[in-house]
């Protein structure tokens, strides 16, 4: 079955920046300086975060696991971190309380992210660096245990390993870079270089045999890169294990590598693609979707989890959210 | 004709079933009958982007980015079959009035934010500064075409002033 659009919704009024989902529940941040809470499953809007928190953009929203805590990074250097009041009392209203408001970045943050097991927060910013945060157990407490400052440029993108304490960030210098946690502080593992343009986002593979990250560029491409192996007290060795087949005509800003081994990439062509390992290294494109968001640019392309259900979920400048049915288990016999 | 009039068919028949795309609150446009029917609007040209840029007013000297050559009509490409749901491309480059020009990135910028707001929503503007004109072309180019970081300058009230005086002599 191709791509199919399950459901649009109109949230916004302006660009969708960002999408998290968990527990079935999805978070958008928005140029309306907006975030706002939705029920995947049954398409429902519960809650819109207090718009006055943040003075511009939210450009960025992540669920700490297993947790309603929201972190939220705003283009105007803070980021605001959230959770749901009256959880315990399993009624079916939905608010969300303010707990703390971070600040310490110089210029607008691009990304936060939770690391798997919820210990660490990261975010990153124009301010040319990334920075880990850790909390107190009510998660009202934010202290920054490391700075990490190796980039040249703006950092766009902050995304953990879904097993390891191990960070990837992406730039507007055009690299990716591995950090890993390192005598009590955090250090660059790697740096990944190929891409031709500011790198836009990346995501690891959900593998626990391998190690590997995806990544979309300014350069319109999408590439696959791959842990090789770790000398002692060395740097990481990572290769460019592949560049997928070249679909996108612009700027690739998202991609999202499913549970099952799928990648999907988004961006300024309004196009999302959906792509397969046909062989090790070797990948096919399985599936697309034109003007997925009409004629306007899309910012995100999430792989989501409703209900055990793989959807695909996308936000884009016309403020809409968008979810798309695909059924993984028709590629075997497709494009083949 | 028989295959355009086919074609037709086909669209009024779909406009006769309910559309599914928007479920929510469909505050899109009203679309005009002869756009939902596939027939091109006129396509924009160079000559209407030159118009509309071409009085921005420089923001050190008294005069627009017209008389100052700053912005010229040989400069712009535009690429638009005039469809409302098909992708259209402007490129525009511009040529500074001085290579060190600090501020070529603010007339950059301008130009966006004047083209972003008048073009409809199928246009992607690239802004680039002419082969030789700037010592720092690629720095100044990568800035104007970066999406989020043009995005956070029209969140600055500083340079959004600035930018509105510019636009201020545009009709």
């Amino acid at each position: 079955m191709p791509i199919q659009l399950a459901k649009s919704l109109k949230l916004h009024r302006d660009k969708v920046w960002s999408i998290d989902c968990s527990n079935g529940m999805l978070a958008t941040g928005s140029t309306d300086r907006s975030v706002k809470i939705i029920d995947a499953s049954q398409y429902k809007l519960l809650d819109e975060l207090d718009n006055t928190v943040h003075k511009k953009a939210v450009r960025s929203v992540a669920w700490r696991p297993n947790s309603y805590v929201l972190a939220a990074g705003s283009f105007d250097s803070t980021i605001s971190i959230w959770n749901r009041e009256g959880e315990e009392e399993m009624d079916n209203s939905w608010e969300m309380e303010l707990l703390a408001i971070i600040e310490g970045h110089e210029n607008e943050v691009k990304s936060v992210a939770w690391s798997h097991d919820g210990a660490y927060l990261a975010s990153c910013s124009r301010d040319k660096s990334v920075w880990i945060w850790e909390s107190d157990e009510m998660g009202e407490e934010y202290e920054c245990i490391s700075v990490l400052q190796e980039h040249s440029q703006d950092v766009k993108h902050v995304v953990w390993h879904p097993y390891l304490q191990l960070l990837a960030s992406s730039s507007y210098d055009d690299t990716i870079r591995i950090w890993r946690e390192y005598d009590d502080d955090w250090e660059s593992a790697a740096v990944l270089n190929g891409h031709e343009g500011t790198v836009w986002s990346s995501d690891f593979e959900k593998s626990e045999t391998q190690l590997r990250i995806c990544s979309g560029s300014d350069d319109a491409s999408v590439k696959v890169w791959k842990y090789v192996r770790d000398d002692e007290e060395e740097q990481q060795e990572w290769i460019c294990e592949a560049t997928l087949p070249a679909v996108h005509t612009r700027a690739v800003y998202s991609v999202s590598w499913s549970e099952d081994g799928h990648i999907a990439s988004a961006g300024s062509d309004g196009k999302l693609v959906i792509y397969r390992e046909a062989q090790p290294g070797q990948w096919k494109i399985v599936d697309q979707q034109e003007l997925c968001h009409g004629v306007h640019e899309v910012n995100v392309a999430k792989w989501i989890k409703i209900n055990g259900k793989t959807m695909l979920a996308t936000g884009g400048d016309d403020g809409y959210i968008n979810l798309w049915n695909w059924d993984t288990s028709s590629t075997s016999n497709k494009n083949n | 004709p028989v295959l355009q009039n086919v074609e037709l068919l086909t669209k009024l028949l779909q406009l006769n079933q309910a559309p599914e795309l928007t479920t929510d609150e469909s505050d899109e446009d009203t679309d005009d009958m002869a756009d939902e029917l596939g027939v091109p609007a006129d396509p924009i040209d160079p000559q209407e982007i030159y118009d509309l840029i071409a009085h921005i007013s420089d923001p050190e000297h008294p005069l627009t980015l017209g008389q100052l050559a700053v912005v010229n009509l040989k400069d712009i490409e535009v690429h638009d079959e005039g469809y409302k749901d098909r992708m259209a491309e402007v490129i525009v480059k511009i040529t500074p009035t001085i290579t060190h020009c600090s501020l070529a990135t603010l007339i950059g910028l301008g130009i966006r934010v004047r083209l972003e707001r008048a073009l409809p929503a199928r246009f992607r503007i690239t802004i680039f500064v002419k082969e030789g004109s700037h010592q720092s072309e690629n720095q100044v180019n990568k800035q104007l075409n970066d999406k989020e970081r043009v995005a956070a300058a029209c969140e600055n009230d500083q340079l959004l002033g600035v930018i509105s005086k510019m636009l201020s002599t545009c009709k």
